[in-house]
């Protein structure tokens, strides 16, 4: 059923004000921040793909109202049919970007696995129960020649666009999946062999442009990180521009080793702009990308540069590893997450092209100051993040994939992870721990699980887009 | 004509949990011989990509592995399973080292595994510690 076609029956959490447009989301960027309530509530990624414990992944339903009995609970969760799925990135079959369709509602929350690259369709009608309508089976996915499912972005029509890093094989090269309006497979959005590798990928309508990048072939890093793939250039180093009506390549720019793997890629929200972030986590530096005006052609340029640091107990200086970064609905701050060092990190962006760092939280990871929340010891650094819409509360877990974490940080397994929060001052640009708030997915009934991706039932800083 | 099959037996090296045995046809995987019998292994692709159902031979054929503290090394893999198609997560050193793919991977004598998502674990290790 489509989204489209139904009735406006959702009720959502607030009555935000539609003003001049008719579909999900908001107007602008602006009225986002406006007109957006708190957020009460998160869908976590939850899994237990790779470990003994024999359960599916699930989706976990976090009451985040600290009105609420239930504040910092996992308070409903969405079993999944199978086990094995590794539940990683999601999205919303529509955002703001599809602001001016009638009828069609943030309703459903497509849920890929990455490992086994079905793909599962949530109702999300109930905000507090959504429940699974659909299931994509992997056997599907393969007859297109592609699979590991990444980034689900919605397309402004009403149809869901997934980056799909590997062939049916798990080799190269990837690609994009486009699901239509009924949650069935489409087909390939773009002419097969115009990239190699891919990761995450955002679009800006408005500038005809889509941004992708690079992680590796799924074969590659499903096993866990091989240095030995890093000199074999098995990983990724590049970002692709796309012309976004054609779903073609127009323009490719090689970062080089200093934008190894370069993982979240983010454009400012507002629509016009043709500024945008990404972070290459494994050489540890952030990179700002714009639309030169006298060529037409993106250039790319490394703004940020983590430090590796010795650490008594490792081999090697350890690098910093920001895997995930987000920019603030105000376009003013750029977020990361250092996950190896344990960090959390703001940059003021208000010139792109020259980050000024406002503040940073040590916390978890190999060289954090603070260690436990509440007696809880944290086993990981900070990895997804994902902030408010009015950018004063920033949330992270600390699961990166599951495989990854056995390597860097096996109590991970053992003790699950946590969802942290800090309280963000916008005005004077500091952030500061919030104590009273962790989220213990080591408690979880079937055995401690990973959190991952988190997302807010109305729209969130990395989504949104603009039409 | 009763289906050929060989006895394997599934042991987990560092979880608290029993030995078991399972008769797995000649045209099944290991992965779907236990699901047949309610056990559980970990798996993510079921298709040779994602190392997750990594198991090692312990044992083929009544030929014990090496002698000494490591048990990896001396049975040769390829002669103890065929594969359903190329166990892409694996290297050739982990080949070499008796590692399988427990997804696509049907005994073709009788055996004996170290199974369980630890396994998996022992493929790669933090480069910088
Ligand atoms: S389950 Fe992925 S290789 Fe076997």
């Amino acid at each position: 059923m489509s989204d489209a076609n139904t009735p406006s029956d959702v009720e959502p959490e607030h009555d935000h004000d539609h003003h001049d447009h008719e579909g999900p989301g908001y107007a602008t960027p602006q009225a986002a921040i406006e007109e957006g309530d708190r957020e009460k509530l998160a869908y976590v990624m939850s899994l237990y793909v790779g470990t003994d414990v024999d359960a599916p992944d699930f989706v976990a339903v976090v009451d985040l109202d600290p009105d609420s009995d239930t504040y910092c609970e996992i308070v409903d969760r969405i079993e999944l049919p199978n086990r094995g799925d590794e539940l990683h990135h999601f999205g919303w079959n529509a955002c703001s970007s599809s602001c001016h369709m009638e009828g069609l509602e943030r309703r459903h929350l497509i849920v890929p696995g990455q490992r086994s690259s079905r793909i599962h369709v949530i109702d999300a009608k109930d905000r507090h129960n959504p429940e699974l309508e659909t299931v994509i089976e992997p056997e599907e996915v393969f007859e297109y020649d592609l699979s590991a499912p990444h980034t689900v972005h919605c397309i402004p029509d009403g149809e869901i666009l997934i980056s799909m890093l590997g062939d049916a094989d798990g080799e190269l090269p990837g690609g994009f999946l486009e699901l239509n309006d009924d949650f069935e497979i489409e087909g390939r959005w773009e002419p097969p062999g115009e990239i190699e590798m891919n990761y995450d990928y955002w679009y800006q309508p408005r500038q005809n442009v889509m941004v992708s990048s690079e992680w590796a072939a799924p074969k590659t890093y499903y096993p866990g990180f091989d240095l030995e793939d890093v000199e074999a250039g098995n990983y990724g180093q590049r970002l692709h521009f796309w012309d976004w009506e054609d779903g073609t390549v127009e323009q490719t720019i090689d970062l080089g080793e200093e934008g190894l793997i370069p993982l979240e890629v983010r454009f400012l929200h507002t629509p016009e702009s043709t500024h945008g972030f990404v972070g290459a986590a494994l050489s540890s530096n952030i990179f700002h990308f714009w639309r030169d005006g006298e060529s037409g052609e993106y250039r790319a340029e490394k703004v940020i540069d983590f430090e590796s640091r010795e650490h008594d107990d490792w081999d090697m200086p350890v690098p910093a590893l920001p895997t995930d970064i987000l920019i603030s609905m105000d376009d003013r701050y750029l977020f990361g997450s250092n996950w190896l060092h344990g960090e959390v990190w703001m940059y003021d962006i208000s010139d792109p092209s020259n980050p000024r760092r406002a503040d940073s939280l040590s916390v978890g990871g190999t060289f954090g100051e603070v260690q436990e929340v509440q007696g809880r010891e944290l086993s990981a650094g900070p990895q997804m993040i994902q902030l408010s819409l009015d950018g004063e509360r920033l949330y992270w877990t600390t699961s990166l994939f599951s495989s990854w974490d056995e390597q860097f940080y096996p109590e991970e397994g053992e003790r699950g992870s946590v969802m942290l929060k800090a309280d963000v001052d916008p005005r004077k640009g500091t952030i500061e721990l919030d104590e009273d708030f962790l989220v213990d997915w080591g408690e979880c009934p079937e055995g401690p699980a990973r959190a991952h991706e988190i997302r807010w039932p109305d729209g969130d800083c990395t989504s949104d887009v603009w039409q | 004509m009763a289906k050929q099959h060989h006895d394997v037996t599934l042991e987990w090296p560092d979880a608290d949990r029993e030995t078991r045995t399972v008769a797995v046809d000649e045209d099944e995987t290991v992965l779907e011989a236990a699901e047949r019998a309610d056990i559980a292994l970990p798996f993510g692709c079921r298709t040779g990509a994602c190392g997750t159902c990594t198991g090692r031979l312990l044992e083929a054929d009544g030929a014990e592995s090496a002698a000494g503290d490591d048990e990896r090394g001396t049975i040769d893999v390829t002669d103890a399973f065929s594969y359903r198609r190329s166990p892409r997560a694996l290297k050739d050193r982990h080949r070499a080292d008796g590692y399988v793919l427990l997804c696509i991977a049907s005994p073709r004598v009788g055996c004996r595994l170290a199974v369980g998502a630890s396994v998996h674990t022992e493929l790669v290790d933090n480069p910088w510690k």
